[in-house]
């Protein structure tokens, strides 16, 4: 027998056939747990738009987002958050997560044994069909011997109200569950826009979750390898690709777990290490959110680029624990819901407490009946979770689609499920301007706890319907989401404090960038964060120099001053050449032209592009950076995606703001990253950079040639260089080549000069772990630096600034070995040898 | 891998060769592979099927595996199906890999099979379906996916209403050797069922995989064997050192009374003291003899060479 987990029914018996009001009884009361939130004012309407804006912006500017796979662009979309969320009584929340506590320990012990002995299938409680014949039911994973317990660390459970006021359990989630990272950010926007509300209501405080979460997986280590005593514990993502990626940086941001990717990771006596500048770190704890058969392409799915080779190989011998455990999606199969029932007497002797949405497995004879009299009625779905997701809803179907399906689970009657189609409580959502009721799925996380226990979330992610039609309710369809409040009995009664809650706030997940080990891949993606953002700061220089002198106000000479900016456009591959070598006399024409073709997006020399590269490479190390960087990037890739105008006047308006964020990048880089590896190699990209494009310069603005250069290009070289004040001040007499050239190439105490860069990165590079010859001939640091040392001599040499034809050969040998410097320090610190199968 | 596979008018018939198949044959068979690499690989890991499971018909009395350079991890487990299975790892950098397995085992005739007396097949699918035994040799696997028209046309030709299993095995069994060409050039390992069947050429991993995906069309459980066979020289010539290949054939569910029958579709005949088995399950990726994943290597080749020999074991 189930009990029904619902507040007494209040409704009145006439209005059954509609769906909960989650807020409202049948009679048109608002129900008790509401009555704060609604008397702070928080659900008036002229409020709400601006909260709504206010939650949006925050929502932006933190880079929550998630992907869509469909989408060709791969582009990450904004989390659609609600501004009203929903809210539970505590008193009913106790009853639902009473019911989840059993049904976790279900499933652990489920699991447990069928990778393991398997009674459940010889004692005939399951049918083999169910499991043998589920993809999902890893054999390699088959005998892996773990403790008791330690199967399942997090779990995801769907879950709807039925009309009754019943949740129901629609599924379950125990692979690499996502959503405690979305439902975490919903609060901390929640809490700030409607921070009275959430004052006045008593609601419960998600943080003592996440430090369980943390606790848990701290116990699980089979051993401490970290620096001091502690485990090392990582999070395993499939990369920036993957549509949760945000929260999976969120989350180990959050957690204090290093943010990982497969190839970080190398398995070696049967033990896994992370890959980081300073060598192999051994870990102990994987949080993952790579897919069990992606895991290890030694004995799971060959194909896979994602996971570790040999990483069950590591479980197997007890050296690393990988939290969910290898296999366990198979609980989340479907067709398991028809014998919860009967697996929650037999297993735990104890009648389940969560009700189930009746389902129908084609499996069974007796399931399959009930399930052909439904076809015009039931909800249809693959049985496991490896035959994907596509539902089809028996009441839709026309009679050829409805003969179509009857077939197929003719056909192939195991692979198919049915479930009752329930019809979803309802709430208030906010759209267009003004409330309207759609209806909502509960995603609700469970949580080992060290003592063999569980713990549930006082809270979760409500999602919401795209529209009035109770569709499958996915983050890829585009449905909205809602915080879920748990209300506490009394109004205005004091917070209740726990210990740890001042550890990990609620409303401020932000704990600072990671500074512990940095995986290699990181520090390779750090450095080209520093190199796109310093070549997009060049473009923008280049860009406003010359917009500048096709307005107006022009100073005089300016147009002579095209040429040579025009000459460096087609040098740094922004517009084609014919373009950029035209004589002076077409030089308004052609840059106004040349203006044209870098406004356009799809040119792939264009700002644009090189911003899409940029946001590219930091959203790979969003873990590293500080939180305002990634909000700067946001921003900045939100002003570069908006079309770009080509007329000067307006276009200027923008490069001046698009180089105003970039500033602040380089303002974060200086105060607000503290000095360890991770800024270093931010820096080495920015500097190296930079002196590469002030090599370009000199050979776009036509000095490498060995022509004397004209006092235009001068003149330019100075203004790209911010240096013309600079100059003035110490040569009044005017623009002159000795002193322009020496400045530029030598003076150190120019932050735009090539001695400069050339010394950062020098000082920089002796801080790097150094890398050993290794099969190689000489170090490639020691290379490096040996090439560096001659870059130096080169520049402090003041002959070039006399002699035109030493200048040349100067920028020639320059443009050769800066270059070589990058690639080396590839090859030192970021070379990936990736896994192949043979 | 590519997994060569012996030529099919290799098996020479004969009186001499009947009597030999009704006595048990001893064996000593070596597996040599070779990996050659254009780039040093810095490390290695493998998972071996390259020992010889025991069963009922077959005796294993000591089997070895030889890992050069040496590996600095080796561990041996059972998988799922039973096979014995080995894991090694070694982190030494190197530009040659070699891998020896040398086999010692005995092969039992298997007991007479009457193909005319096996249930009609309808009895045997409908059995399957739900006996953990068998049901998950019914569903599709890597290699095997979901049969298409095409094959479940060309399955149910051999299988008419109330056709005895074992008689419409065979049949499907002789077919195939007669109807298609062995044709190492015409396949790679990743070669579909489809084309096979298009194409009527292929190896005997080809013809195994055809014809397991063309039972368990029908709802009839098969599975893939990997393994050995022994050949005889052409008349009047010696058998040439490490001539031998890895073999592969098909094992089909008759029922409970005969159980699971060995036929190899490569030869159109059942298996017999001429098979040595080293390991079975859904298909050629639960059995793979040596695979591997390693770091580094740019380019790579790979040689085989099998010996299959008797020993007299009187």
């Amino acid at each position: 027998m189930t009990y029904a987990l619902a507040e007494p029914s209040r409704d009145s018996a006439d209005t059954r056939d509609e769906p909960w009001d989650e807020m409202v009884t049948g009679d048109g009361h608002v129900r008790a747990h509401w009555q704060g939130f609604i008397s702070s004012g928080a659900a008036d309407g002229a409020s709400m738009a601006e909260r709504w804006d206010a939650g949006r912006r925050l929502l932006f500017q933190n880079g929550v987002t998630y992907h869509a796979y469909a989408d060709p662009q791969g582009v990450e979309r904004p989390w659609p958050l609600d501004p009203i969320p929903l809210l539970l009584p505590q008193s009913e929340w106790h009853m639902i997560a009473e019911g989840l506590r059993q049904r976790a320990r279900l499933l652990d012990r489920v699991l447990a044994d069928l990778y393991g002995e398997q009674t459940l299938l010889r004692d005939g409680v399951l049918p083999p069909a169910l499991v043998l014949g589920d993809p999902g039911f890893l054999r390699a994973c088959h005998g892996l011997n773990l403790p008791a317990g330690s199967r399942l660390t997090l779990i995801a459970t769907d879950m709807v109200r039925d009309r009754d006021g019943i949740w129901r359990v629609l599924a379950s989630r125990t692979q690499a569950p996502t959503g405690t990272g979305y439902t975490l950010e919903n609060r901390v926007v929640m809490s700030q826009t409607l921070a009275e509300a959430f004052r006045g209501c008593n609601v419960e405080r998600l943080s003592p979750f996440f430090e369980q979460l943390r606790q848990t997986l701290i116990n699980l280590a089979p051993r401490c390898s970290g620096p001091d005593g502690c485990p090392r514990l990582v999070l395993l993502t499939p990369g920036p690709l993957n549509e949760a990626y945000f929260e999976h940086a969120f989350l180990a941001r959050h957690l204090g777990l290093t943010l990982v990717e497969g190839a970080d990771l190398t398995v070696r006596d049967q033990a896994v290490y992370l890959k980081t500048l300073g060598g192999l770190e051994r870990i102990d704890v994987i949080l993952r959110r790579v897919d069990d058969d992606f895991c290890d392409p030694l004995e799971l799915r060959p194909d896979s680029i994602l996971g570790v080779p040999g990483l069950l190989e590591a479980v197997r011998a007890g050296n690393v624990m990988v939290c969910n455990s290898l296999g366990s999606g198979l609980t989340d199969s479907v067709a398991l819901i028809p014998w919860m029932g009967s697996l929650s007497r037999h297993v735990l002797g104890e009648a389940p407490l969560l009700a189930d949405v009746p389902t129908y497995w084609g499996g069974d004879a007796r399931q399959r009946a009930e399930m052909v009299a439904g076809l015009d009625r039931l909800v249809f779905r693959p049985a496991f979770s490896s035959l994907g997701h596509r539902t089809s809803f028996g009441a839709e179907l026309d009679h050829a689609a409805r003969t179509e399906l009857a077939a197929s689970i003719r056909r192939r009657p195991q692979d198919w499920v049915a479930q009752e189609p329930i019809v979803p409580s309802t709430a208030p959502v906010w759209r267009d301007g003004r409330k309207v009721a759609r209806p909502l799925v509960l995603r609700a996380f469970t949580c080992a706890t060290p003592d063999g226990d569980w713990t549930i979330m006082p809270g979760g992610l409500a999602r919401i319907s795209a529209d009035e039609r109770f569709a499958s309710v996915t983050l890829q369809t585009g449905a909205g989401a809602k915080d879920v409040w748990i209300v506490g009995a009394t109004i205005g009664q004091p917070q209740r404090r726990r210990g740890s809650a001042a550890m990990m706030p609620d409303g401020g997940g932000d704990t600072g960038p990671r500074t512990g080990d940095l995986p290699s891949r990181a520090a390779d993606h750090l450095f080209w964060v520093g190199r796109y953002a310093e070549r997009a700061d060049a473009a923008v220089r280049t860009l406003r120099a010359a917009a500048r002198r096709l307005t107006d106000d022009a100073h005089p000479g300016a147009e002579e001053e095209l040429v040579p900016l025009l000459r460096l456009m087609g040098f740094t591959g922004m517009i084609p050449m014919e373009i950029s070598g035209l004589p002076q006399a077409d030089a308004v024409r052609g840059m106004r032209q040349a203006l044209e073709i870098v406004a356009d997006p799809a040119n792939p020399g264009g700002l644009r592009a090189t911003m899409d590269r940029l946001r590219r490479a930091a959203s790979g190390v969003r873990d590293r950076l500080p939180g305002e960087f990634s909000r700067v990037l946001t921003v900045l890739g939100d002003v570069a995606s908006q079309p770009l105008k080509a007329e000067p006047a307006t276009m200027q308006l923008r490069l001046d703001e698009v180089s105003r964020l970039l500033a602040s990048l380089i303002g974060l880089e200086l105060d607000g990253m503290s000095r360890g590896p991770a800024w270093r190699f931010l820096v080495l990209g920015r500097r190296l950079e930079r002196a590469i494009g002030i090599v370009g310069a000199f050979n776009g603005c036509g000095l490498g040639s060995g022509t004397a250069g004209t006092v235009a290009s001068l003149s330019v070289l100075l203004e790209l260089a911010a240096a013309g004040a600079a100059y003035r001040d110490q040569h009044p007499v005017g623009i002159r080549r000795e002193p322009v050239l020496s400045l530029l190439l030598a003076d150190d105490d120019h932050p735009r000069s090539l001695a400069f860069q050339i010394k950062t990165v020098q000082r920089q590079l002796v801080k790097l772990p150094p890398i050993d010859a290794e099969g190689l001939a000489v170090s490639p640091t020691k290379l490096a630096n040996d090439l560096l040392e001659t870059a130096a001599g080169m520049v402090a040499d003041p002959q070039p600034t006399r002699d035109p034809t030493a200048l040349a050969d100067l920028t020639d040998r320059l443009g050769r070995l800066l270059p070589e410097i990058s690639n080396l320090l590839s090859q030192a610190y970021f070379s990936h040898v990736f896994a192949r199968t043979t | 891998m590519s997994l060569p596979a012996r030529r099919k008018d290799d098996a020479v018939d004969g009186e001499a060769m009947a009597a030999a198949a009704r006595r048990p044959v001893r064996y000593k068979c070596t597996h040599v592979t070779r990996y050659h690499y254009g780039d040093t690989v810095i490390s290695a890991h493998m998972l071996a099927h390259l020992a010889p499971r025991a069963h009922p018909r077959q005796t294993n009395h000591n089997s070895t595996l030889t890992i050069i350079p040496w590996p600095g991890v080796v561990t041996g487990r059972s998988d799922w199906f039973g096979n014995p299975v080995t894991y090694a790892a070694l982190h030494t950098p190197h530009r040659e890999l070699k891998v020896t397995a040398e086999i010692d085992v005995t092969v039992s005739p298997p007991p007479p099979f009457t193909p005319d007396a096996t249930p009609g097949w309808e009895d045997v699918a409908a059995q399957a379906a739900s006996l953990a035994e068998t049901l998950e040799f019914v569903r599709p696997s890597a290699r095997v996916p979901l049969a298409d028209t095409a094959l479940t046309l060309f399955a149910a030709g051999f299988f008419p209403p109330g056709q005895r299993v074992g008689t419409g095995a065979m049949d499907l069994t002789r077919r195939i050797h007669d109807d298609f060409s062995f044709d190492p050039t015409a396949t790679t390992v990743s070669t579909p069922i489809s084309e096979v069947l298009t194409r009527r050429r292929g190896v005997c991993q080809d013809f195994a995989h055809l014809m397991i995906g063309a039972l368990r069309a029908l709802g009839l459980p098969a599975r893939y064997v990997s393994g050995y066979l022994r050949t005889l020289p052409p008349p009047g010539k010696e058998k040439l050192k490490g001539a031998d290949a890895s073999h592969a054939w098909v094992q089909v569910w008759c029922g409970e009374a005969d159980g699971w029958i060995d036929l190899d579709p490569t030869n159109g005949r059942q298996c017999d003291t001429d098979h040595v088995t080293l390991a079975w399950g859904r298909d050629y990726d639960d059995v793979c003899p040596l695979r591997g994943v390693i770091m580094g290597g740019g380019g790579h080749g790979v040689l085989v060479a099998v010996d299959v020999e008797p020993v007299d074991d009187r």
